[in-house]
């Protein structure tokens, strides 16, 4: 473990510092991955430093495992007691892998039973996000509405509950967070038109304590009265009167991204995804809270503060995307922040205490929005991109509706270079709405959305961001939009991978491409890094592209002669490099 | 076994036209009967066959019942696959695209019976019938 009163130590020390990471509890242990985000800041942040920008280009694979499943390998594995978790995309297989012995044999799988029909109610892949470590337990989502509890040692399911319904849309990619005895979940389906919201279980049982809705009345938001405390306006029932009629009842707004949680304030951070349907018009108002990011209790899952990114969307800016917690000194003040990158674009540093926005800039090129006026909170919008049925073809909105970042893939911060390490996408989008109705059980949506380059040309960049400052520091262009998650070292290397399949390391400080490696498949999952038995820090990483990528690239399987496509217009070469895959890789020095 | 070949098996086994020139991605062999006799749905004759008004409301039945969400606008493939590459994961036949969309299929299809008559499936599948071959889909090069 390296000592943390050290770091804190070295920070202060470093010029232009005064940033540190959220409290890291429980997972101070840089030899462990117990949780998505690395600890509860979310800042995928590791203290070991063994590997350096003057040795990574000697890293190399040690040992590589095929999951058997070729879907979207999304998420990130755990290292718990010298033992590596990992789940894979549907149907959901839990891998345990001793990391003791050479070749690091299976101590264990657990194959869950999984009702294949949650194929064709999963959006956008049947992907899981990964599991979380608690209690000697692997708590995860199976895609079908179901959370279980695992052993850890054994194998053996402690709880399988089911907490969402496959027939009204709803299905259940992502990685639960678990804070005390509370086991946090929530829900996709945005494009299902779902009633969205989070759910705290028990954690030893798996007994539902909580339901909170993220739309409708304030009673089924869990709003309380004097602990609600909305940083720029508040009245009653704005998640009800901020809808047309009765839309908020198929509100989508659903859960599918990443927890994270401040022990200080005992908040959980969780952002909300978009509205539905995409034709705007069939929803009038501000549609409150998709698009947000939302603070509650964790214990009773009272609301205390939500912030509404894109209100009334128009573009399918779901705002999933990760809280990233860290303490920044903002136009010269120490602020305890909440810093996101949305799907719209603007990279968000937030008052996590309070949900007031500090700084907001844009962090790729984008023309849905001229500015967010920091005094209220909300976009200046640029009226020529508003969409909906009676506009027709809508052209050329930036970003795309895969976000200026993707949701998936979650970003990095280095308390060393006080640095947000981002997997961006470059692309623009048409947006066609039409009228939609919703038929349970089947997709509600409603736009023809078909994409192009950004400005550029180049489809993605892996960049630095400085969030007290609103500025990018560095970037690499990347050909491909990189969907990658981000780990970064107190070696100062940050690794993320590439839809062509390669996993890369750069030095954290300037940017300079240091190594990298063809992993067989695009990356869609987060690499890790942890300390093994020996001692050595090793670094983990799945390769299968997959998630939006196998709807939308047209070409990427092999596995059915009864679906051949002809690939994207926009990105009509990828599946020269990458077909789909599902493999687990391990590097060392 | 040649192209014409098996579509003459197939003929007597499930009863699917082959037309001659048809690309090799117009092979339907997803069920073979036990003994001689296919199943019974694969009876099933499309009423409204090669009737191009028909089509044209079944490409609108298309959006209007949600099948462009998974399959995509065109029934070219999205979250569900392409119904449009003649390549059929549950048959081709009439019959077989009726029981598709009549009962759904196990991996994500949807149990369209209940709510929509046979006359409209039967019109989604003149649609899916009318798109036009893919010439290009066997083989990719760069």
């Amino acid at each position: 473990m390296r000592p943390i009163p050290a770091l804190l130590t070295l920070l202060v020390l470093l010029p232009g510092g005064g940033v540190t990471p959220a409290s890291a509890q429980p997972s101070q242990d840089d030899g462990r991955w117990t949780m998505p985000g690395k600890n509860y800041a979310s800042t995928r942040y590791s203290g070991l430093d063994q590997l350096t920008p003057a040795n990574v280009q000697r890293l190399k694979p040690v040992w590589n495992f095929s999951t058997g499943v070729l879907r979207g390998h999304e998420g990130q594995p755990l290292v718990v007691n010298n033992t590596m978790y990992v789940v894979t995309p549907y149907p959901n297989v839990l891998y345990a892998f001793d990391l003791t012995q050479p070749d690091y044999p299976l101590k264990w799988k657990y194959r869950p039973n999984v009702d294949p029909a949650a194929l064709g109610i999963a959006c956008c892949d049947a992907i899981n996000r990964g599991a979380f470590f608690a209690d000697g337990k692997i708590i995860y989502n199976l895609l079908d509405g179901h959370t279980v509890a695992i052993d850890a040692a054994s194998g053996r399911e402690i709880w399988n509950v089911r907490i969402a319904d496959l027939s009204d849309g709803e299905t259940t990619p992502m990685a639960p967070l678990v804070v005390r005895d509370r086991v946090i979940v929530g829900p996709s389906g945005g494009e299902f038109g779902i009633y969205g919201w989070a759910k705290g279980l028990d954690l030893a049982t798996g007994r539902l304590v909580w339901t909170a809705r993220n739309a409708g009345p304030d009673s089924a938001m869990l709003v309380k009265a004097g602990v609600f405390k909305p940083p720029y306006e508040t009245r009653a029932n704005m998640g009800l009167s901020t809808w047309e009629k009765d839309t908020w009842k198929t509100a989508g707004a659903p859960v599918w991204g990443w927890l994270s949680y401040d022990a200080e304030l005992d908040l959980v951070y969780y952002g909300v995804g978009n509205p539905g349907p995409w034709n705007p018009e069939q929803r009038a108002g501000d549609n409150k809270w998709s698009n947000s990011v939302l603070a509650r209790r964790p214990g009773d899952g009272a609301l205390v503060w939500a912030y509404q990114f894109t209100p009334h969307d128009n573009w399918d800016y779901d705002s999933n995307a990760e809280m990233i917690l860290a303490d920044l000194t903002v136009k010269g003040r120490p602020r305890k922040v909440l810093v996101h990158f949305d799907k719209n674009g603007f990279g968000y540093t937030i008052d996590r205490a309070t949900g007031e926005v500090l700084v907001a800039e844009p962090f790729v090129s984008l023309n849905w929005a001229r500015r967010i006026d920091l005094s209220t909170g909300r976009p200046v919008l640029d009226s020529s991109k508003f969409t909906g049925a009676s506009r027709g073809n809508v052209k050329y909105i930036c970003p795309s509706l895969e976000g200026g970042k993707s949701p998936v893939s979650a970003a990095a911060f280095s308390p060393r270079t006080s640095l947000f390490y981002v997997s961006t996408v470059n692309l623009c989008m048409d947006y066609q709405a039409e009228v939609k109705a919703r038929i349970r059980g089947t997709p509600f949506i409603g736009a023809n959305t078909p994409y192009v380059a950004g400005p550029g040309g180049h489809m993605g960049a892996f960049i630095a961001w400085d969030a007290a400052k609103g500025q990018k520091v560095w970037e690499i262009k990347e050909r491909y939009p990189v969907w990658s998650g981000v780990v970064v070292t107190a070696g100062d290397v940050a690794f993320y991978g590439t839809l062509d399949g390669w996993l890369k390391a750069v030095n954290a400080r300037t940017g300079q491409p240091l190594w990298k490696f063809k992993v067989g498949s695009g990356v869609v999952g987060a690499p890790i890094t942890y300390r093994g038995p020996d001692g050595r820090q090793y670094v983990a990483v799945y390769a299968g592209i997959g998630g939006d990528w196998s709807l939308i690239s047209g070409d990427l399987n092999a596995d059915d002669p009864a679906d051949v496509r002809d690939p994207a217009d926009f990105i009509k070469d990828l599946a020269r490099y990458t077909t789909q895959g599902g493999m687990v890789w391990i590097f060392a020095l | 076994m040649s192209t014409p070949a098996v579509c003459a098996a197939l003929a007597v086994l499930a009863l699917v036209a082959c037309e001659a020139g048809e690309p090799a991605a117009g092979r339907d062999s997803v069920v073979v009967a036990a003994a001689v006799l296919a199943p019974p749905g694969d009876s099933l004759r499309n009423p409204y066959a090669g009737d191009q008004k028909s089509a044209t409301e079944g490409g609108k039945l298309f959006g209007s019942m949600n099948c462009d969400g998974c399959h995509g606008g065109g029934a070219v493939g999205f979250v569900g696959p392409s119904l449009s590459d003649r390549r059929w994961r549950y048959g081709g036949s009439d019959g077989r695209i009726f029981e598709s969309i009549s009962r759904g299929r196990p991996k994500g299809m949807p149990a369209f019976g209940q709510l929509l008559s046979p006359e409209i499936i039967w019109k989604l599948v003149t649609y899916l019938q009318s798109l036009p071959v893919p010439k290009a889909v066997p083989t990719q090069a760069w």
